[in-house]
C-alpha cells in the first residue's frame, strides 16, 4: 500500500514537473511582465535643484533610492552635493557595485553604499557617465569634458583612451551587451565606435554635433539609437555603418533620454527638452507624446522597470521624478521635487 | 559683519593709504603690521560664531573658549565646499596647539563625514587641493575609511600636490585662466599662502611661498592705488564701477597700503599668516614715478566644447602712469560671463574711478563652452548665482562681436554684432561723479576726472541714459543672499543700437598734455575714419601722439604701417617683470633690485 501510494506520488509529481515549463511557458507569453511583477528598486542622480551654487547650503542633492513600491520617500546614498550627473548599477550584483558619475570623480562602492571610494585623480572631473561591464566589473569606463577614461582593475589605475576621437567632450558611453570590446560614445561631433575597448575610436555614420546619449537595442547589438542637443533622434540597424532621421510623429529635436523596455524592445520612450515623453511600440519607426500628468515637460532620463514593463519612470530638469503605471499612458509625481534628475537606473531586486 | 564702529578708523586708514609712497623695508613691516593688527582687532571681539573669528582668537591667545565653542557650532553641520575648505584648515592651523580635544576632534571628524565639492574651475581647485594637502599633512597615516573620499592619507596628499604642481607649471608656462580676478584674487593668495605658512612639505613650502609672489607680482605690476588696471578675467558688480569693492583692493591695503580696508572675511588669515612681501613687490605695485607699458599672456579657461583649442591665448595689454591706467584684452570671448574686456581706472573720484565699455552679450552657447550642464538650460542655471547674466544692462561680460586694439594710452574698439544676437546694443559706463562730460562738435566725448582727461569717439549714434538704482536678489559666490547691483542712480550710460560700432578712446593726464582746454582742442583735431558695414568694420585713426593706427575687425591691426602680432606676446612683458611663454621663471627688477622666480627648480633668487 505505502510502495502503491509512492509510486502514485511519484508519479503525479513527475507529471506536474513535466507540466511547469509549459505552464511557465503559458504565463510568460499571456501575462508578460505584470503577472511576474516584482519588486525592484529605482536609483537616480540628482544633478542639483534649481538653486545650485558652489559653496553654498544647497538642498541635499546626490544618488537616492526607493523600492518601486514605496510612494515617493526615496532614501540617500554616497556623498552629497559634489554634483552627481550620473550612476551605474551592476545588476549582477544586486547592487552592491554602484559607481556615480560626479564633478569629483567617479566614487565606487563594492558593499552596497555602505562605503565610498573616489577612485579617480585630479584628472578625471565633472564626470558626465559611467558604465560597469556585466561580466567583468573591473572593466568601468567614465566620460567626460575632457573624454573617455578607463579602468581594467576596478578603478585602481584609470588611463585616457580619447585616441581617434575628435571632439572629446563625450557625453555617454556603451559596452556592447555581446561583446565587452565594442564601445559606442556620444560626442560633439558624432558618435564613435571602439573594436578594442576604447584603445581607440572611429566615426560611426553619424556626424552631427551634440550627440547627448546613444543606447543599445537589448537583443540586437547592431540596433542603436543616438539622442542628439538639436538634430533628432537617429537610428542605426548595422552597428554605425548608417544612420537614419527617425521622423514620423516626432515634433522636438533634442533627446537627452532613450529607454527600451528590456522586456519587448519594440517599445521605447524618448525625452529631452521641452519634449515631455515620447513612446514608440513598433521599434522607433513612430513615435507618440505621451504626456498625461507630467508638470515639466524637460526630460532627462527614462527607464522602464524590468520586472514590470507597464512601470516607466522619468527624471525631469528641475522637477524631480515622475512615474507611470500604464506604460507612459498617464504620470504622477514620484517625489524629489525640485531636482535635476539626470540618470535613473531600475534594478530587479 | 557690523564695522559701522570702525567707519572712523576706516575713514582715517583710507586717507592715510590713499597716497601709499614705496617706503624702506623697516617702514614697511611697521606699518603692515598695524594694518594687520587692525584687520585682526575687528574679528577678535565679535560675538556671532566664525571661522576667522575662532582663528583670529586662537592666533591672539585669547578667549580660547569662545573659540573652540564656535569651531564646534560650526563644524556641526559644515557647508561651502573649497569655501569651507580654505578656512576650516586655516582655522585649524592657527588654533591646534591651542584649541580643547573635543574642538580637535571635531575638526578631524568634519574631514571624514563631510564631502565638499571639488568644483568646476580653477579657483576652486586651487582652494580645494590647497586645503585637502594642508589637511593631509595635519593628519597623516590614516585609511581611506578616515576620509570624507575614501582614499587615504598618503593617497589624498599625493593627489593634492600633483594637482597644485600641475596648476603652477600650467600658469608658469602659458598663463593662468581666472587671470587678474579683482574679485577672485583671495581664492587664489590665501591657498598659497597658507600653503606658505603651513606646509611640512618644503618643497610646497617654497612653492607656496614662490606662487603668492607670484600672484602679487602679477596685480602690482598693473596696480594703482589699490585699483587692478586693465582687462580682467572675472569680476562681479558692483565693484566693476565702483573698483574699490573687489576683494584685490582688501588685499592691496594688507600687503600693498593702498586701496581701503574691508571687512572681506579673506583677508583675515592672510593678516595672520607670517608670509610678508618681498620689498621688490610692493615697490611695483608703488613706484608710478615713470609712465609704462605692461604686456602679458593668459590663458582662456579650459574650452570644453565649441572650440578647437582648450586653452586658447589672452593678450592684455596694460599702459599706467601715476594718476591713470589704461589696459585691454583683445577681445571675444575669454572667459564666461565675468569678463571685463577693457577699461580706464583713475586715482581721482573715489568711488567711481573708471571709464569702460562692452555689449552686453550671453548666450548658451557661450555657457556651453565651459560647462558641461545641458546647453538648452544652462542659462538658467547660471542666473541662478550671477543674477545678471542675461540683464541687457549689466556692466559685465565678453563678446564675440567686439576687439580691441590699444596702443599706449589711445584704445580702439569695434563690434560686428550678427543680426539677432540676444543684444544689439553696446554700452558705455560714464560715472557721476566726472567734472565734465562734455560732447563736442567733431564727435568727441571729453570727460574730465580730476587731473585725468578721458576721450571718447563714438563711430555711430547713440544716447544718453541716466542710470536710476536697479539690484537684483541673487546669490553670491558663498551661497549668500545679496542684491546684485546693476546699476546706480546718476552714473551715464551711453547706448548705441547699430551692430556695426565702435570708438575711440584718448586718456592723457595734466602732466601730459596740459590743461583740459588743450585736451578739448588736441581731441577736436584728431577724428577718426571708419567703414562700418556688416562683415566689413574698420578704423583708421591719428593719435594724438602722432602715431598711425588701423584696425579691421576682427584680427587685423596696424601700426604706423605694421602688423600687430599678438601671438608674440610674452608671459611677462614690461619694465618690472618679464617671462618668457613656456619658461616657468618669472624675473622681478626694480631699481638696483632683482627677484627670480624658478618654478622649475623650485628656487627663489635675489
Amino acid at each position: 500500500m505505502i510502495d502503491n501510494n509512492k509510486k502514485a506520488r511519484r508519479r503525479w509529481n513527475a507529471a506536474w514537473s513535466s507540466l511547469i515549463p509549459i505552464l511557465v511557458f503559458v504565463l510568460v507569453v499571456m501575462f508578460p511582465a505584470n503577472l511576474l511583477s516584482q519588486e525592484s528598486t529605482v536609483f537616480v542622480s540628482v544633478l542639483s535643484t534649481k538653486l545650485f551654487v558652489v559653496g553654498a547650503a544647497n538642498p541635499e542633492t546626490g544618488v537616492f533610492y526607493k523600492k518601486t513600491t514605496d510612494d515617493t520617500v526615496w532614501q540617500h546614498t554616497g556623498p552629497k552635493n559634489i554634483r552627481d550627473f550620473g550612476l551605474a548599477v551592476h545588476t549582477p550584483s544586486r547592487g552592491k557595485l554602484i559607481c556615480i558619475a560626479a564633478g569629483n570623480g567617479l566614487h565606487k562602492t563594492t558593499d552596497g553604499g555602505k562605503t565610498w571610494k573616489t577612485t579617480t585623480g585630479w584628472q578625471v572631473t565633472e564626470v558626465l557617465n559611467a558604465v560597469i561591464d556585466k561580466v567583468n566589473p573591473d572593466f568601468i569606463l567614465c566620460t567626460t569634458p575632457y573624454g573617455v577614461f578607463r579602468t581594467l582593475d576596478g578603478g585602481a589605475t584609470w588611463v585616457e583612451c580619447n585616441n581617434g576621437i575628435k571632439q572629446v567632450f563625450v557625453s555617454s558611453v556603451l559596452i556592447d551587451y555581446s561583446d565587452s570590446n565594442t564601445l559606442y560614445c556620444s560626442t560633439e561631433d558624432g558618435v564613435y565606435r571602439s573594436g578594442d575597448r576604447g584603445n581607440s575610436w572611429k566615426r560611426t555614420g553619424l556626424s552631427v554635433g551634440g550627440v547627448r546619449v546613444v543606447v543599445q537595442h537589448p537583443k540586437d547589438r547592431n540596433t542603436l539609437f543616438a539622442g542628439t542637443d538639436d538634430y533628432g533622434i537617429y537610428v542605426t540597424h548595422n552597428g554605425g555603418k548608417y544612420w537614419e532621421k527617425c521622423a514620423a510623429g516626432l515634433d522636438h529635436s533634442t533627446f537627452y533620454a532613450i529607454a527600451f523596455d528590456p522586456n519587448n524592445p519594440q517599445i521605447l520612450f524618448a525625452g529631452g527638452y521641452v519634449t515631455g515623453v515620447y513612446k514608440s511600440t513598433d521599434g522607433g519607426q513612430s513615435w507618440k507624446r505621451m504626456n498625461e500628468g507630467l508638470t515639466n515637460l524637460n526630460i532627462h532620463s527614462l527607464a522602464v522597470d524590468p520586472t514590470n514593463s507597464n512601470r516607466v519612470y522619468a527624471g525631469t530638469l528641475w522637477s524631480g521624478v515622475f512615474c507611470s503605471l500604464d506604460g507612459g499612458a498617464s504620470w504622477r509625481s514620484a517625489g524629489l521635487t525640485g531636482s535635476q534628475v539626470w540618470t535613473i537606473a531600475v534594478q530587479p531586486f | 559683519m557690523n564695522v559701522k564702529k570702525f567707519f572712523p578708523i576706516l575713514i582715517l586708514l583710507a586717507l592715510q593709504s590713499a597716497n601709499a609712497q614705496v617706503v624702506s623695508r623697516e617702514t614697511y613691516l611697521k606699518e603692515f603690521e598695524k594694518r594687520a593688527a587692525f584687520i585682526t582687532s575687528i574679528y577678535d571681539t565679535v560675538q556671532a560664531a566664525g571661522y576667522y573669528q575662532a582663528a583670529v582668537r586662537y592666533a591672539h591667545g585669547k578667549d580660547i573658549a569662545i573659540a573652540d565653542k564656535m569651531l564646534i557650532e560650526l563644524l556641526r553641520d559644515p557647508r561651502g565646499d573649497m569655501f569651507w575648505m580654505i578656512p576650516a584648515i586655516g582655522t585649524y592651523l592657527q588654533g591646534k596647539d591651542k584649541m580643547s580635544p573635543e574642538a580637535r576632534a571635531t575638526m578631524r571628524n568634519a574631514w571624514k563625514t563631510y564631502a565638499p565639492y571639488r568644483g568646476d574651475t580653477e579657483n576652486h581647485w586651487c582652494m580645494y587641493h590647497a586645503a585637502l594637502f594642508l589637511a593631509a599633512e595635519q593628519w597623516p597615516n590614516l585609511p581611506g575609511s578616515e576620509w570624507y573620499n575614501g582614499k587615504s592619507s598618503e593617497e589624498n596628499l599625493r593627489e593634492a600636490k600633483e594637482y597644485l604642481i600641475q596648476w603652477m607649471k600650467i600658469t608658469t608656462t602659458i598663463g593662468q585662466g581666472e587671470f587678474d580676478s579683482p574679485d577672485y584674487f583671495p581664492e587664489y593668495a590665501m591657498p598659497m599662502i597658507l600653503l606658505s605658512q603651513f606646509s611640512k612639505d618644503p618643497e610646497m613650502r617654497t612653492r607656496g611661498t614662490m606662487m603668492t609672489d607670484y600672484i602679487f607680482a602679477d596685480f602690482a605690476v598693473e596696480h594703482l592705488e589699490g585699483q587692478y588696471i586693465g582687462g580682467y578675467s572675472r569680476i562681479y558688480q558692483p565693484a566693476v564701477y565702483k573698483p574699490l569693492l573687489s576683494g584685490a583692493s582688501a588685499f592691496a591695503y594688507l600687503f600693498f597700503g593702498t586701496g581701503e580696508p574691508t571687512n572681506s572675511g579673506w583677508i583675515v588669515l592672510p593678516a595672520l599668516s607670517n608670509y610678508r612681501l618681498p620689498e621688490i613687490i610692493y615697490s611695483i605695485a608703488l613706484d608710478r614715478s615713470k609712465t609704462y607699458i605692461h604686456q602679458e599672456r593668459k590663458r582662456v579657461r579650459n574650452v570644453i566644447r565649441f572650440g578647437t583649442e582648450k586653452n586658447p591665448p589672452v593678450y592684455k595689454y596694460s599702459y599706467i602712469t601715476k594718476n591713470y591706467g589704461i589696459g585691454s584684452l583683445q577681445g571675444g570671448i575669454l572667459q564666461p560671463i565675468q569678463q571685463h574686456t577693457w577699461g580706464v581706472r583713475y586715482t581721482y573720484g573715489r568711488p567711481y574711478t573708471t571709464i569702460f565699455g562692452l555689449h552686453p552679450y550671453w548666450s548658451a552657447l557661450e555657457v556651453g563652452m565651459f560647462f558641461p550642464e545641458e546647453v538648452k538650460t544652462l542659462i538658467a542655471d547660471v542666473v541662478a548665482s550671477k543674477g545678471t547674466y542675461n540683464n541687457p544692462d549689466k556692466w559685465t561680460g565678453g563678446s564675440p562681436y567686439e576687439r580691441t586694439f590699444q596702443h599706449k594710452n589711445t584704445l580702439i574698439v569695434l563690434y560686428d554684432v550678427a543680426p539677432g544676437t540676444t543684444t544689439e546694443h553696446i554700452d558705455g559706463f560714464f560715472p557721476r561723479n566726472l567734472e565734465e562730460r562734455i560732447v563736442e562738435p567733431s564727435g568727441w566725448i571729453a570727460c574730465k576726472a580730476g587731473d585725468v582727461y578721458v576721450g571718447w569717439y563714438p563711430l555711430q549714434e547713440y544716447e544718453w541714459k541716466e542710470e536710476s538704482d536697479a539690484s537684483i536678489n541673487t546669490l553670491n559666490d558663498i551661497g549668500r543672499r545679496q542684491l546684485e547691483r546693476v546699476k546706480e542712480t546718476g552714473n551715464w550710460r551711453l547706448r548705441s543700437y547699430k551692430p556695426q560700432n565702435g570708438y575711440v578712446i584718448e586718456v592723457r593726464s595734466k602732466e601730459e598734455i596740459g590743461s583740459f582746454a588743450q585736451f578739448r582742442s588736441a581731441l577736436n583735431a584728431h577724428t577718426p575714419t571708419a567703414t562700418l558695414q556688416p562683415g566689413s568694420v574698420s578704423v583708421q585713426y591719428s593719435t594724438l601722439g602722432g602715431e598711425k593706427m588701423e584696425f579691421a575687425f576682427p584680427e587685423k591691426r596696424m601700426l604706423n604701417g605694421s602688423t600687430i602680432n599678438l601671438s608674440k606676446t610674452k608671459l611677462f612683458d614690461g619694465p618690472f617683470i618679464n617671462a618668457e611663454v613656456g619658461s616657468e621663471k618669472m624675473t622681478m627688477t626694480y631699481k638696483n633690485k632683482k627677484l627670480v622666480l624658478d618654478f622649475k627648480t623650485v628656487k627663489i633668487t635675489e
